[in-house]
């Protein structure tokens, strides 16, 4: 051992010092970036007792990642899907405690509210068959009900087509995210096969991936060349060494029926109802699941109230024995001809009109609605009020009792076989609030879990400033002392030259 | 226990979720506090979204049901004013006939009375509510009961039935050497057959002999009014139409006396129909009444069960309000605190 031999350790020191301090700069700096993994550097003694700086690692958590990711595309389903329902369910909701101008409750605008002020304008018109203004209020009613069914029709169709619409964006974004990861992973492979740095690259690479998780679920591994492979969560490949092609063709009008185009990875769908590996999760699967699920429900159901309604309000032969078919009445569709059956009542919410027989405006008469004959004012055989009596009640009672009767309803729409009408309406805003109230819950459910995952990572991988200051003291006083030291040798030096 | 540590960047920003998420809460719980409801209602009831309006569409239906209520009870009030006026009228005819004496100078009063209790009976009849015919059946447009005046309809038909089985009028000289007998076989046959069927229906009345109808509470429908068909319309008409068309004519004290029995019995008979029907009416009078005190403590009901569905607690609201603002208050002094604890700041400078 000879004194010399201290100079290459007091330089090594040095050197060490130095690549610490940077790392430690290099952590100071970022400490406010998000998703910032804290840099260490190895230090290890060398052959002579030296020390040397061999690496720069990350303090990585990759499970912690993971789960961050996983809730973070949790999250954005359901925050997707609840602010989908919020603008649908804002087409059934109540206006609190507004009240109309007779002191009544405002019952908002749904079909079912609606079908409420019919039955009560129909009920007022029963106490006064001949009163024209008690007339003009069952058509008034009967015309805000085929707004309110129109108008959830119209919901629902831009509930779709805005959904598309966010799909298309999720696939560009997508599509960006996947070259950008591309970037960044041939960059991690490179440089640890050049042993560079990483550490920036697998930032980038991790941030990426990160934002891919708010458009769609996804699942990674990690090659033994460093080099990552990303699967949706699903299991459908979306980057191996390059990325794969995800293609969607938008649809440019929605009306009942019409059925979106699938999301597709490399070819292979990855949502819709044919899908064999539809994904769970990400702002994607939400937009899919309005687009494919829950908009189209609505609407079905809303058909069904059409249909039910048509079907209510159909007029039959008053001939005895009868031989005409029963057809549309007060409620009809342009072109209908014959009362619709439930399972074919595909788009009918958005068609539906009052008959112009009883608009005045239209050149209708409104005593048809007591006197029944509104499918056909010449044909007498649907005249109930065979008499002309001013005060005849007989066809008002009827439709009063038919919105109060069991009908058959399509079980598809999810809301049974058969109800009455007034019920399947209720049923329906029942459905939609419920289905808005739970995606609401999970909505905030997931962004607080999201909020923790993310706290949890940042704790687990980011910098704290307290920890940096400490070791800079540390560096500080082992820079001075290495300093001291290496005066002290010096001194030795000399005193020995001096003697010399 | 593990000790983690804890990131910078966590711990600057650990209230700001906190922060944010207690601001929104405090804008909802403002909302619900001046408007004394839920501020979301589809959120909060959810399944039972359906259920509150199904409520507010009773509710909705109960006040339609008592507003309706009101005009039929206005139709029934008028009816049965018309009812008592008739039955009033009657029964001063009825005193008058008893109190005549067969001779043949007193019959101009006969002739008078039957005028004039038949005039009234006419406008009786024709009495409306709200410009609907109370007396009219379903048939409320048209008046129900056509006047019984020299030349009409009903007074033609019955000269010529007179004519018709004696060969010559009420009034001719003829007229006086007519039986007690023959005249009241004259009024229970062809006359009395004016005031049935079709003869009634084509030359007295327009009524429809369907009643009106009226649902007063859900489901319970009653019938809200009589016609002119019914009752004891015909056989007071027909008394009248007796003693006005013979009360002043050429028959004998004897033939006057058999008018004046026929009448008699016949006053009688439409009295007794015309308090049953009054007994029927104001049954229904009384039902409407108990019906809208029912639906009254329904619509009280529902009212509350929708206010327990939509209302929000004002006394728990304050508190939560009072919570949360000490809440958000001690989160920025926390943070605020937090960003000066910093080993930098202890540092020499």
């Amino acid at each position: 051992m000879s004194l010399s031999s201290t100079y290459s350790i007091i330089s090594s020191a040095f050197a060490s010092t130095a690549a610490q301090s940077s790392t430690i700069a290099s952590n100071i700096a970022n400490a406010s970036t998000p998703g910032y993994v804290r840099e260490i550097a190895n230090q290890i003694t060398n052959d002579y007792g030296g020390s040397d700086v061999v690496s720069i690692s990350r303090q990585a958590n990759v499970a912690l990642l993971d789960q961050l990711n996983a809730s973070t595309s949790e999250s954005s389903t359901q925050s997707v899907i609840s602010t989908a329902l919020t603008t649908l369910a804002q087409s059934v909701n109540d206006s609190p405690n507004a009240t109309s101008a007779t002191g009544a409750l405002q019952n908002g605008n749904s079909p079912s509210a609606m079908l409420g002020n019919l039955q009560s304008a129909l009920t007022t018109y029963e106490a006064s068959p001949s009163s024209e203004p008690a007339a003009a209020a069952v058509l008034t009613a009967s015309q805000n009900l085929v707004s309110s069914l129109n108008a959830g029709a119209q919901a629902v169709s831009q509930a779709e087509s805005q959904a598309d619409q966010g799909m298309n964006g999720a696939v560009t974004k997508i599509n960006s995210l996947l070259s950008q990861f591309q970037q960044a992973n041939d960059a991690v492979v490179s440089g640890l096969q050049t042993g560079a740095n990483v550490s920036q690259a697998q930032d980038q690479r991790d941030s990426v991936l990160t934002q891919l998780s708010q458009q769609l679920g996804v699942s990674t591994t990690t090659n033994a060349n460093g080099s990552m492979s990303i699967y949706t969560d699903s299991g459908v490949t979306l980057f191996q060494d390059v990325p794969s092609t995800v293609s969607f063709a938008p649809t440019a009008t929605f009306v009942s029926g019409v059925v979106g185009n699938a999301v597709t990875v490399n070819g292979i769908p990855i949502t819709g109802a044919s899908a064999p590996m539809a994904i769970q999760s990400g702002a994607l699967a939400g937009y899919a699941q309005i687009r494919d699920t829950i908009a189209p429900q609505y609407g079905a159901q809303l058909d069904q109230i059409a249909g039910g309604l048509i079907s209510a309000f159909a007029e039959s032969d008053q001939s005895i024995p009868p031989t005409l078919p029963t057809v549309p009445g007060l409620f009809t569709a342009p072109g209908l001809t014959s009362v619709p059956v439930p399972s074919a009542s595909e788009g009918l919410a958005a068609q539906l009109e009052v008959n112009p027989n009883v608009i005045p405006a239209d050149g209708g008469s409104l005593n048809l609605l007591r006197d029944g004959g509104i499918s056909n004012p010449g044909n007498p055989a649907y005249t109930y009020n065979t008499t002309g009596a001013a005060s005849y009640t007989g066809r008002i009672q009827q439709m009063v009792t038919a919105l109060g009767t069991s009908q058959p309803f399509d079980p598809t729409a999810g809301l049974g076989a058969s109800a009455s009408l007034t019920g399947y309406s209720t049923n329906s805003v029942s459905w939609l609030q419920a289905t808005n109230q739970s995606a609401s819950d999970a909505a905030s459910y997931q962004s607080s879990l999201v909020s923790q995952a993310s706290g949890a990572l940042s704790n687990a991988t980011g910098v704290n400033l307290d920890t940096e200051m400490n070791n800079m003291l540390n560096i500080e006083n082992s820079y001075t002392s290495s300093a001291k030291l290496l005066t002290t040798v010096t001194a030795m030096f000399q005193a020995l030259l001096q003697a010399a | 226990m593990t000790i983690t540590s804890v990131s910078t960047l966590y711990l600057g920003n650990a209230l700001i979720p906190t922060i944010t998420q207690a601001d929104a809460q405090l804008t909802q719980l403002e909302t619900e506090s001046t408007t004394g409801q839920y501020a979301d209602l589809g959120v909060q009831l959810g399944e039972s979204a359906g259920y509150e309006l199904s409520l507010r569409n009773s509710d909705d239906l109960l006040q339609s049901l008592t507003t309706a209520n009101s005009l039929v009870s206005g139709g029934l009030s008028t009816t049965d004013d018309a009812l008592n006026s008739i039955v009033s009228g009657a029964r001063s005819t009825l005193t008058q006939l008893l109190a005549w004496v067969p001779n043949s100078s007193s019959g101009a009063n006969l002739g008078v009375t039957g005028d004039d209790a038949m005039q009234s009976l006419v406008t009786m009849a024709n009495s409306s509510y709200d410009d609907q015919y109370v007396f009219g059946g379903i048939n409320t447009g048209s008046s129900p009961m056509a006047a019984f005046t020299p030349g009409s309809a009903a007074e033609t038909a019955l000269s010529n039935d007179f004519q018709q089985q004696f060969g010559f009028s009420p009034t001719s000289a003829g007229a006086s050497a007519l039986t007690g007998a023959q005249v009241t076989s004259f009024l229970g046959g062809a006359f009395a057959s004016e005031f049935s069927g079709a003869n009634w229906t084509t030359n007295w009345s327009s009524a429809s002999s369907t009643d009106t109808t009226a649902e007063i509470s859900p489901g319970q429908t009653i019938q809200t009014s009589t016609n002119l068909n019914a009752g004891g319309f015909q056989p007071l008409s027909q008394a009248y139409a007796m003693l006005s068309m013979l009360g002043n004519s050429s028959l004998s004290g004897e033939a006057k006396q058999a008018v004046v029995t026929a009448a008699t019995t016949l006053v009688n008979q439409g009295l007794s129909q015309f308090t049953a029907i009054g007994a029927q009416l104001g049954e229904a009078k009384s039902q409407i009444t108990q019906a809208n005190a029912e639906m009254s403590t329904q619509i009280t009901l529902l009212n509350t069960q929708i206010g327990g569905l939509d209302n929000v607690n004002a006394s728990q609201i304050a508190t939560q309000l009072n919570t949360l603002t000490t809440q958000i208050e001690s989160a920025y002094q926390i943070t605020a605190q937090l960003q000066k604890l910093s080993l930098a700041q202890y540092l020499p400078a």
